[in-house]
């Protein structure tokens, strides 16, 4: 339990605290760990901030607006113990870049497929939202990577359609997306291959949001959802009885922030605060107390429009 | 269920609907306002503001709302508009419901009977009073029920504000469902909110409706309609377990009562008591209203409605206190004449002078503005009387003689009032003065509607076939009513009808119609007794065979 959380400026302030310090420290980062405490960590800005807010002195003390589309659990949901307020390891990153470079984020809730939109038509500044940094999007956008994506693919318990991946198990398959998810492409490019091998070709329902995707499984009325692993574990853990992951698959992209195209200052910012948060291990701590494998945290590149 | 039960009352829900509630009523204030415009727009003399307005409606019924939310809400700000996701939801939403609201005001105010509006435009009421005090407070009360199915309509599809991150109901129970997994008891927590809502929605129409009810019983009465209302099978099960049979109510029985009771004029003055004794001395009279002056002026009027001639070259004078019969087949011209001697309709050649004025130009021959006829038609003094009654369908007896003449001549409500009981009096229905027209019979109605034109004291009536809707038995009172009004009150009067008995008894003169011309006219007895062209004779003959 290497964690390095501070404990809390209320429990340090209490001389019984004090005390108990070790036992209530190796709770509170059992509590974390599991993701049972949704609260925002309270780390120390990396050493390297200071400068870049001296660098960047035009951010500080602003409230910038991040677009999410909330509904993708471990990443950004609302929380259900206080439900005016967004928690997850996106939201917990945003919170640090802002912390880092001074400025503080409003969240605005938007579908899928809105997410660029918004941020193109200047309703929000920033998009940290579990969003896949592709050549095609990068077109309305500039993209900071942050994490390696791992896709898992979830089906009925069982896997009754024995589907084991984006290939051929999923001709004459059912298959729920949410709409501009990137995995609808990869499904449909299927087609060809089905046909070539004589069989029906995969059929895709799009929705739009995780929970609508998972309830079409639950309902029977599609087969399978591939999407983020982490969402697919969180979806089979609420409902071990019903749902299972056939297997985990790795896409050629990287998950990454959206910052308007052409603002490269503001853009260089984002990148060199994600930067420093790597490098001071705040974000594999988050993405421990999220439940997300710190292998998957990928160096910061840039992915931009040719 | 306990989760149900903590999802209903959950604040962050609660604040949800909240949204909703602000997004609808903003969307429908806006839509209303909107509406109101392209209504009038529509409805418009001026054609180019109807097609501005018909080429809205087509764009913002035609695509869909959710549409119209994202545009608001992100190609706006491409153009430098930049609205907050309320706003934005909140025009979208007003974009979207001004068109069908504007649909359902036109449909309502066209829907209102065209001959009040006539009988509003012949009492000298301006094209705005008629819309406040005819059409409006009717339209207004047909429009409810479809007013409050678009409110319905309006409050669901605001969670299409969703889409533009307006924290509504929808966006909130969705949002939860992910965080928690816990998507139905979330979606029937907030489906039930929806319908609480919708259902004060529709408690809302059924109060208004009430309070707008024309036949609007006492209070205590009144609860027990709207509880019947609510509750359909209830009040009926009451009345069931009481074992008592269903009574007609006090109100209803005393209607019925009133219906059967006869109302018989009151005592006719001396001078119709004298009339009907001596008789007649017509040569005098004729002598005498020879030296009157032109009361109306008819010269070389036609008018076609397309390649069909109406009127076809009519010429014809009435003299003050002259009494003029109109016979003629229908179709002869007779209501059109008559309806453009006080300019309902106008003409394509010739002109008409009532009391020495030109009505509808001004001294050079312009053409005026239908606030200026009206004006000029309440000047002049050009009452009428329609076949249809026409009488204004919201108003008591009373109320259909005195609103006219507070609107028009500026009467005080006390003036008016005892101007209207005096004239009901004369007709013989002072004790009707409360009744809505729906509750009198057709002769009834149209002694209302004679007084009513009276009242203002024209100098000349016009009466457009006043029996010809009547039963056979309720003919006889009005003519009564019209004949005394011929005597006593000494005004000119031209009237259209096929009662020959009575035309003989009341008319100096009987002016014969075919084909839109004057074929034959002259003293009464003389055009009824002795007719000179054939085409009279054979008229005569057949209406005296029925």
């Amino acid at each position: 339990m290497a964690l390095k959380f501070d404990t809390p400026a209320g429990v340090r302030s209490t001389g019984v605290a004090r005390r108990l310090r070790g036992a209530l420290f190796a709770a509170l980062a059992l509590a974390v760990a599991a993701g049972a405490l949704p609260r925002k960590a309270e780390a120390a800005m990396p050493d390297g901030c200071a400068a870049l807010q001296a660098k960047y002195p035009d951010l500080k003390g602003k409230t910038l607006t991040n677009a999410v589309n909330p509904h993708t659990p471990g990443y950004e949901t609302i929380d259900p113990q206080d439900p005016s307020k967004y928690i997850g390891f996106d939201i917990d990153l945003g919170e640090a870049i802002g912390e880092c470079l001074g400025f503080s984020l409003t969240y605005k809730p938007v579908t899928f497929a809105a997410l660029l939109t918004t941020l193109q038509a200047g309703q929000a500044d920033i998009v940290i939202s579990d969003i896949y940094a592709t050549k095609e999007r990068a077109k309305a956008a500039d993209f900071i990577t942050y994490l390696k994506v791992f896709d898992g693919v979830l089906v009925a318990k069982g896997n009754p359609k024995k589907i084991d991946g984006i290939n051929l198990s999923l001709c004459g398959t059912v298959a729920a997306e949410n709409t501009g998810y990137v995995e609808v492409p990869l499904i449909q490019a299927l087609e060809e291959e089905c046909k070539k091998a004589g069989k029906p070709a995969p059929e895709i329902l799009l929705f739009d949001n995780n929970a609508n995707c998972i309830q079409a499984i639950l309902a029977g009325r599609a087969d399978t959802y591939i999407n983020d692993v982490n969402t697919v574990d969180g979806a089979v853990k609420a409902y071990p009885d019903k749902l299972a992951k056939a297997t985990a698959v790795t896409l050629p992209y990287s998950v990454g922030i959206a910052v308007p195209r052409g603002k490269t200052e503001f853009r260089d910012a984002v990148m060199a605060a994600l930067v420093e948060i790597q490098k001071s291990g705040m974000q594999a701590e988050m993405m421990k107390k999220w439940n997300l494998p710190t292998d998957q945290i990928e160096a910061p590149k840039l992915v931009l429009a040719d | 269920m306990d989760l149900f039960v903590h999802y209903l009352s959950m604040p962050y829900l609660v604040e949800g609907v909240g949204y909703t509630l602000l997004i609808t009523v903003l969307g429908l204030l806006g839509g209303f306002a909107m509406g109101l415009v392209l209504a009038w727009m529509q409805l418009s003399r001026f054609r180019a503001l109807a097609i501005v307005a018909r080429g809205y409606s087509i764009i913002f019924r035609g695509t869909p709302l959710i549409l119209q939310m994202v545009f608001c809400y992100n190609a706006l700000p491409l153009i430098g508009i930049k609205l907050t996701a309320i706003s934005a939801a909140s025009l979208a939403l007003a974009l979207n419901e001004a068109p069908f609201i504007a649909e359902i005001l036109r449909a309502n105010v066209i829907g209102v009977d065209r001959g009040q509006v006539s009988a509003g435009q012949a009492l000298g009421m301006t094209p705005a009073a008629i819309m406040r005090r005819i059409v409006a407070p009717q339209a207004i009360r047909s429009m409810v029920p479809a007013l409050g199915n678009e409110t319905i309509s309006a409050l669901k599809n605001s969670s299409l504000a969703s889409v533009v991150a307006v924290q509504e109901l929808t966006l909130r129970s969705t949002q939860l469902a992910s965080a928690t997994f816990d998507f139905f008891s979330i979606f029937f927590a907030s489906g039930l909110m929806y319908l609480v809502l919708t259902g004060a929605v529709a408690v809302i129409q059924i109060v208004i409706e009430l309070l707008l009810d024309l036949d609007r019983p006492p209070p205590k009465e009144q609860f027990a309609r709207f509880m019947r209302a609510l509750l359909p099978g209830r009040g009926e099960s009451a009345l069931a377990t009481a074992g008592a049979a269903p009574q007609t109510p006090a109100d209803v029985a005393e209607e019925i009562l009133e219906e059967i009771e006869t109302d018989p004029l009151p005592p006719a003055s001396p001078k119709v008591v004298n009339l009907h004794v001596r008789g007649i001395d017509r040569e005098a009279r004729a002598r005498r209203l020879a030296g009157n002056a032109v009361a109306v002026e008819v010269t070389g009027l036609r008018k076609s409605y397309g390649p069909q001639a109406v009127l076809a070259g009519v010429d014809l004078t009435v003299r003050a206190g002259e009494i003029v019969a109109m016979l003629g087949p229908s179709g002869s011209g007779k209501s059109t004449l008559l309806r453009c001697i006080n300019r309902l309709e106008g003409w394509d050649e010739g002109a008409i002078r009532v009391g020495g004025r030109f009505l509808g130009t001004d001294e050079a021959g312009r053409a005026l503005s239908p606030r200026d006829v009206a004006q000029m038609r309440a000047g002049v003094g050009v009452g009428m009387v329609f076949q249809q009654f026409n009488l204004f369908g919201h108003l008591t007896a009373r109320e259909n003689i005195a609103g006219p003449l507070r609107w028009v001549q500026g009467l005080s409500r006390l003036n008016a009032d005892r101007r209207a009981q005096e004239l009901l009096e004369r007709v013989g229905l002072a004790h009707r003065a409360d009744a809505l027209p729906r509750h009198l019979s057709g002769g009834q109605q149209q002694r209302v509607a004679i007084a009513r034109a009276v009242a203002p004291g024209p100098s000349v009536l016009l009466l457009d076939e006043p029996t010809s809707a009547l039963d056979p038995e309720l003919v006889n009172e009005v003519l009564e009513v019209i004949q005394r009004l011929a005597v006593e009150e000494g005004l000119a009067m031209v009237i259209s009808t096929h009662q020959l008995r009575f035309a003989g008894e009341v008319a100096d003169r009987v002016v014969f119609l075919s084909g839109g011309r004057i074929v034959e006219e002259g003293p009464a007895d003389q055009v009824l007794n002795t007719p000179r062209h054939p085409l009279t004779a054979r008229f005569l003959s057949k209406m005296s065979a029925e």
